[in-house]
């Protein structure tokens, strides 16, 4: 619980620029709970059907996971304390300092670097769904699957070119799951 | 008169964590209504003001904004509630997904639905870097920062902390030349 706590006070205090930066931290960290690379898939697909921000979602689902209720509730707090810490600070000194043009100066080179690290994680992620394994950091090589590979291209076909809401990409999704398994 | 104040900053902030898919401030709209037009409490400019500045600081970004109004309307206790509203349907809705989630049996069909869902959820992730990239990458320096940390997460050779880190300095230093560039 200890650990999972301290890894989500790292995450939000390094979670610049909103819940897919996050992810990337998550992604990293969560092989150190023992979560695995379905479990990782499952979080993201969640966090498309559960409203609210993708951190306290994320929290509140690994905290669940490995250790129960009380450990969710821990890890949401912990997400959440940068924000409780950072407001009161920033209120208190906002006519003194100029720390707006700092914070944007650091989030102008941390938007672009998360492009990068949110499609690592993404093609880490792919790669594993496609050619199997349920290692985080290494590949493994067991088959081609031919049914994810079509999923991904359409739902990703769809979600760029008709902004179809997640619901119905997972339900889509789903329902080409549901009848690959009879065929 | 405080404690009503409070009571509608939490009842605000729940019914826009309620109805806000995947993060973002979708529901700002709802909250500009209801603070800024019907109750009256804050400045439409003081509410976007700080909902852009929240953007820029490290933790939960719609916490983050739910803490600033909060805590410009009615002080510590404001910023509390505001707070707990944002984040209360996400843990609470999360947790009990997670439970639903965790009774699942994982074979047969299920399974095969699941690594479905598994793979919208990887085309979900492709997605998402690419709307970040169409905002973010406008320049050679923002490219480079978001190819360097693609590379050095997906073969491993740097942490996602680190990386972050580094980007930060690079987004000053990036200002600071420009800025310099300029007088």
């Amino acid at each position: 619980m200890i650990a999972i706590i301290l890894a989500f006070l790292k995450i939000g205090f390094l979670g610049f620029g909103g819940g897919y930066a996050m992810l990337s931290l998550i992604y990293q960290e969560a092989e150190q709970f023992g979560m695995t690379v379905p479990q990782f898939a499952d979080l993201n697909a969640l966090d498309g059907l559960i409203p609210g921000p993708i951190a306290i979602n994320s929290a509140t689902y690994v905290g669940q996971l490995y250790g129960g209720l009380s450990t969710a509730l821990a890890a949401t707090l912990a997400v959440s304390v940068p924000s409780l810490i950072i407001v009161p600070l920033y209120l208190h000194f906002e006519k003194k300092l100029n720390a707006n043009r700092l914070f944007n100066s650091i989030i102008s080179g941390i938007k672009p670097a998360s492009v990068g690290l949110i499609l690592a994680v993404a093609v880490s992620l792919a790669g594993v769904i496609i050619f199997g394994g349920s290692d985080f950091k290494h590949w493994q090589f067991i088959g081609i699957d031919w049914t994810s590979i079509l999923v991904m291209g359409l739902i990703l076909f769809l979600d760029l070119r008709y902004q179809l809401n997640p619901i119905w990409l997972l339900l889509i999704a789903g329902v080409i799951g549901g009848v690959s398994y009879y065929l | 008169m405080t404690q009503h104040k409070n009571w509608l900053l939490f009842k605000v902030y729940l019914f826009a964590g309620t109805f806000t898919f995947s993060g973002g401030m979708a529901m700002l709209p709802v909250i500009e209504r209801e603070l800024c037009v019907k109750h009256q409490l804050i400045e439409r400019q003081t509410l976007y003001e700080y909902t852009t500045l929240s953007q820029t600081f490290p933790g939960v970004i719609a916490l983050t904004n739910a803490c600033f109004i909060g805590k410009k309307i009615n002080g510590t206790s404001g910023m509390l509630a505001a707070g707990f509203g944002a984040i209360l349907p996400a843990f609470v809705l999360m947790s009990a997904a997670t439970g639903l989630y965790q009774s699942l049996p994982q074979q047969g069909v299920i399974l095969s639905i699941l690594a479905a869902i598994r793979a919208a959820s990887a085309a979900f992730l492709f997605s998402a870097a690419y709307s970040l990239a169409r905002y973010n990458l406008r320049d050679v320096t923002t490219i480079l920062l978001a190819v360097g940390c693609f590379l050095l997460t997906l073969f491993n050779l740097v942490s996602a902390p680190l990386l972050i880190i580094a980007a930060g300095v690079v987004g000053i230093l990036t200002t600071l030349f420009k800025t310099g560039a300029k007088s």
